[in-house]
């Protein structure tokens, strides 16, 4: 029978006696089973070397600063009851006082976090398995002073409260306590204001810890609220960035600068700027680079997430308040993310959003010198922003992050395998080439898919778990750009090689000139000053390959590879096929290098010579020819940074490596088009600068049918008599196309006969089906596309 | 029990737990007294809110002379006066305290002072009559933290009401309330329960 809690709680006079019968009654404290006569611990203490397991703490004794540990294991280590004892734990140490369990167990400890490094107040050890070596027992003596910094909650109580008053409650607070140099001493369990006491230094320096006493001196170097406190806390565990250092030196300066030279800048009679804009498409990091480079720099941060509903305004004053109060700490960030939603463009009617701009408008520039806090904003659809915010004095600075160009990739994705275990085969270069058009958050989404690859492997039990090169070609395959998402004419393509295309061997090796080789030479190209051709456009007779063979280009070079019909273009909207056009430039402008291939483009693309053609058509054709060569880039699609730039004059003073060479030579987007109506074109379209290349895609000659037929037989049983010379001479101005179905027809007709049993065509088929077929080409249709175009 | 070492310690303690029995009933008292000043107190900032709200010159009190001024001032001194007797009574708290710790500090000392010979399969033995002198120094010094931070609390409440925030006035009286902890003090008065055979068995 034992002493129930619930009989024990009661306070009055008759519980207690009822309590006295209790304890005649079986009277042994909590643990009965352990007899005070056998005592049945030293034994355990053999053991005590083995491994203790860490507990969370008892409540009772949160704030006691007791370590509870076997009294074996207190025994073995020389330690008398409430003997400093330093714990180190992965992640920080802990100073605690030694107690034994009430129930006298071995093999657990449980410790009070009073005293213990900053690491461990965030993030409290939990179970673990310590070795007894990880307990150090400490001298701690009686200590002549102590420097500290006291941590408060609110900035309001640091703000009002007496020094002396602060002074004296610590000084009450920190009596019996341990402490060791550069530990936290938690307070929350007081529940006060003041939450946190950090040893900065100890008086006799000889000692790392010490007792302090009421006699102790303690003296108050600094006093920090809890938010600047964690904020400095942080940077200590901030992720690396990778590609973006020049943005985030550029932030930096600007945080640091008026911080470290308040005086040159006054003299100077400027104001530094207070506003900086990041601009850039959603997951190339505009976010975490915030978080970094406050994190480094040691500033608090003040967020505010877009599209908050309710009193608004109040909030965003309130805000800027706390903005206010954490700059005369420290270095203060205030970060608008999403400032789109937060700050839409004015409109005529009396939105609430309205208000809600022109109140930020007020509050910026009601900031006055003395406010030495930074305000950066972040969005994604920079056109959608109040053009009032967008001058200096308010945003003084834009900041465009574009998607990552190709060594950006390489560097992001060596700071995202950095904690992954890699095969040495996994090529860093190759993969950031492959990625053309990821951003940051794409890149970590493929690491990450790679990584579940290997781990699916493993756990199928093939052993060692490295992630290999083959993962990320399968992630690859899973994870696509984000900037292609939604975009218009994003096309799954079968992989085609150039060899399944018979002949074209002149074709092909224009086509290899202009898609295949900036990509695989870029250092010849450079060389040379040969730029990539801006366009390719494909003509001759339907039906033969022209785009098979664009998509086996495209296979071939891992572009990213997008195709537009007149169906995504169109819309009934005036001026929404024009948007849509130059979005999808846009877009794979972000992705480059990149094949746009417009298919059919005499009907998508109308000329402006003849008169009938709508509307539509010559709106877009003006789109494309701007697009195709037009006077320069929008600001917003800045991608990379001056050094790219700079590099591609062509008076190089360095070795250029390779990636460097390919990004300067494949940053562009190529237009390849095909049509069998070249002499609808437009002119405009079809000079150098634009349209490059003209290609002629003849109809097969007898060598080409020939290799077409072999392609073509290539899955089918043919029997031996079949004589493909043969057939490739009879065959006179058929197409490729026409060869195909030739085969299609073949087959049929060797179903027909047998029944469903054949299982080889023989060629008597062929012949019939030849007599059955005539050529889709017709002579006068070639001499034409021969003589108007060569 | 046969070591001298031993009873000196458990002598200490039990004059420790005597102390603390007889200094829990003046905490109470003490803190019983306090509960009328602070609804006084609250209710004198109650007061001043409400003359802060009114103007006088709208009122047809507005003949007399300075009113508002001086009801003002009558209330601050009023204030005044129950914030005095507030400390007072923090002062016998903090006597309460004091004596409950420099008890605590000399059974620790005595204890620090015979570790060689308290070992501690010694200070962890238990006896139907006697808990464990670790349970026992345990329980005096769980009672004696409870006692320091309870102070500490109120202190810091009373020291932090400014006469110009009539809110945190306001709401003193609700937050002093909330400072008591039944179940800290429940423990101490459980632990006085464990050790009644101890102390008495003199």
């Amino acid at each position: 029978m034992q002493t129930a809690p619930s009989q024990t709680q009661s306070s009055s006079k008759r519980s207690c006696q009822l309590l006295r019968c209790f304890q005649l009654l079986e009277p042994s404290p909590p643990c009965g089973h352990i007899s005070p006569v056998s005592p049945a611990w030293p034994e355990a203490a053999g053991d005590s070397m083995t491994s203790l397991r860490l507990l969370s703490v008892d409540p009772s004794d949160r704030g006691s600063q007791r370590c509870r540990l076997g009294p074996g294991l207190m025994s073995a280590l020389g330690l008398s009851l409430g003997s400093p004892l330093l714990v180190s734990v992965p992640g920080g140490s802990c100073l605690c006082t030694a107690w034994p369990r009430s129930d006298l167990a071995e093999g657990f400890l449980q410790m009070d976090l009073k005293c213990a490094s900053p690491g461990l107040i965030s993030h409290p050890p939990s179970l673990l398995f310590l070795d007894p070596d990880q307990l150090t027992p400490v001298p701690c003596p009686k200590l002549k002073g102590v420097k500290i910094t006291v941590v408060v909650q609110t900035f309001d109580f640091k703000k009002h409260t007496p020094h002396k008053l602060i002074h004296e409650l610590v000084k009450d607070m920190l009596k019996g306590v341990c402490v060791h140099e550069k530990h936290v001493i938690n307070l929350e369990d007081v529940d006060t204001e003041i939450r946190y006491v950090v040893i900065e230094s100890l008086h006799p320096d000889s000692a790392s810890s010490g007792l302090i006493t009421s006699k102790t001196g303690v003296e108050i170097i600094g006093i920090q609220t809890v938010r600047h406190y964690r904020s400095q806390q942080q940077d200590q565990n901030t992720v690396s960035l990778g590609g973006l250092e020049e943005v985030s030196a550029s932030l930096r300066e600007m945080l640091q600068l008026p911080l470290l030279y308040p005086g040159t800048l006054n003299s100077l009679g400027v104001s530094c700027p207070r506003g900086v804009l990041l601009v850039g498409p959603s997951g190339v990091g505009k976010t975490l680079l915030v978080h970094k480079v406050v994190g480094e720099v040691g500033a608090s941060l003040v967020l505010v997430v877009g599209s908050r509903p309710g009193e608004s305004e109040e909030r965003l004053r309130a805000v800027f308040d706390r903005a206010r109060a954490a700059a005369d700490e420290g270095p203060c960030v205030l970060f608008l993310d999403e400032l789109d939603s937060l700050c839409p463009r004015r409109t005529g009617s009396s939105a609430p959003e309205n208000r809600l701009v022109a109140q930020l408008l007020t509050l910026m520039d009601g900031i006055n010198q003395s406010d030495r806090f930074l305000i950066v904003g972040a969005t994604n659809r920079p056109d959608s922003l109040d053009p009032a915010l967008r001058r200096p004095g308010r945003f003084d600075r834009e900041v465009i992050i574009g998607a990552p160009t190709l060594q950006q990739r390489k560097a992001i994705l060596c700071v995202l395998c950095v904690r992954m275990p890699l095969c040495p085969g996994v090529d860093m270069a190759e993969l950031a080439q492959r990625t053309s058009g990821f951003v940051g958050a794409d890149l970590s989404a493929l690491c990450r898919e790679a990584a579940m690859h290997a781990l699916r492997e493993t756990s199928k039990g093939s052993g060692e778990q490295l992630v290999r090169m083959s993962h990320f070609q399968e992630a690859l395959r899973l994870v696509r750009p984000s900037c292609l998402r939604g975009s218009l004419g994003r096309t799954e393509l079968p992989p085609v090689s150039l060899e399944k295309i018979g002949g074209l061997d002149e074709v092909k090796l224009k086509l290899r000139q202009s898609i295949e080789w900036p990509m695989k030479y870029p250092e010849a190209f450079v060389r040379l000053g040969l730029s990539r051709p801006r366009g390719v456009l494909l003509y001759g007779p339907p039906g033969c390959a022209k785009t098979t063979l664009v998509r086996a280009a495209a296979s071939s070079s891992h572009c990213a590879f997008l195709s537009v019909s007149g169906a995504d273009l169109y819309s009934p909207y005036v001026g929404d096929s024009e948007k849509a056009l130059a979005q999808l430039f846009r877009q794979a402008r972000a992705c480059a290098p990149c094949i746009l291939f417009l298919d059919e483009i005499d009907s998508l693309i109308g000329s402006r010579s003849n008169n009938q053609s709508s509307g539509v058509h010559t709106r877009l054709l003006s789109v494309l020819l701007n697009e195709m060569d037009g006077v320069g880039l929008r600001t917003l699609e800045r991608r990379g940074t001056e050094k790219i730039v700079q590099a591609e004059g062509a008076e190089e003073t360095r070795p250029q490596d390779q990636l460097d060479c390919q990004e300067v030579c494949n940053k562009e987007v190529m237009v390849v088009a095909a049509t069998n109506r070249p002499d609808c074109l437009d002119s405009a379209l079809l000079r150098p600068g634009r349209l490059d290349h003209i290609i002629y895609v003849p109809p097969p000659d007898q060598q080409a049918r020939l290799a077409v037929l072999k392609v073509c037989m290539q899955s089918m049983p043919v029997a031996a008599d079949v004589c493909l010379e043969e057939l490739a001479t009879k065959s006179e101005l058929y197409s490729g196309a026409d060869l195909e179905n030739l085969c299609k027809e073949a087959a049929l007709l060797a179903l027909q006969e047998e029944n469903m049993a054949a299982s080889v065509i023989k060629h008597t088929h062929f012949l019939q089906a030849l007599g059955k077929m005539s050529p889709s080409l017709t002579a006068q249709q070639i001499h034409k596309y021969q003589t108007n175009f060569r | 029990m046969s070591k001298p070492e031993v009873s000196s310690v458990h002598q200490a303690l039990r004059k420790g737990f005597k102390t603390v029995e007889s200094n829990q009933q003046v905490w109470r008292s003490v803190l019983a007294e306090c509960d009328p000043l602070m609804v006084s107190l609250g209710n004198l900032a109650e007061q001043s809110r409400a003359l802060s709200r009114i103007h006088i010159a709208n009122t047809p009190l507005r003949h007399f002379p300075d009113l508002e001024e001086r009801l003002g001032f009558k209330l601050s001194l009023a204030t005044d006066t129950v914030l005095l007797r507030l400390h007072e009574k923090m002062s016998s708290l903090q006597s309460v305290r004091d004596a409950i710790s420099n008890q605590v500090v000399l059974v620790v000392q005595l204890y620090e002072q015979n570790t060689d010979s308290l070992d501690v399969l010694t200070v962890t033995e238990r006896s139907p009559i006697t808990p464990s002198i670790a349970d026992m120094l345990e329980w005096l010094q769980d009672a004696e933290r409870h006692y320091r931070q309870q102070f500490l609390k109120r202190k810091t409440l009373l020291q932090m009401l400014r006469a110009d925030n009539l809110s945190l006035l306001e709401s003193a009286p609700n937050r002093w309330k909330s400072l008591e902890s039944p179940s800290a003090e429940d423990g101490i008065t459980d632990s006085l329960c464990k050790v009644s055979f101890f102390v008495d068995s003199e």
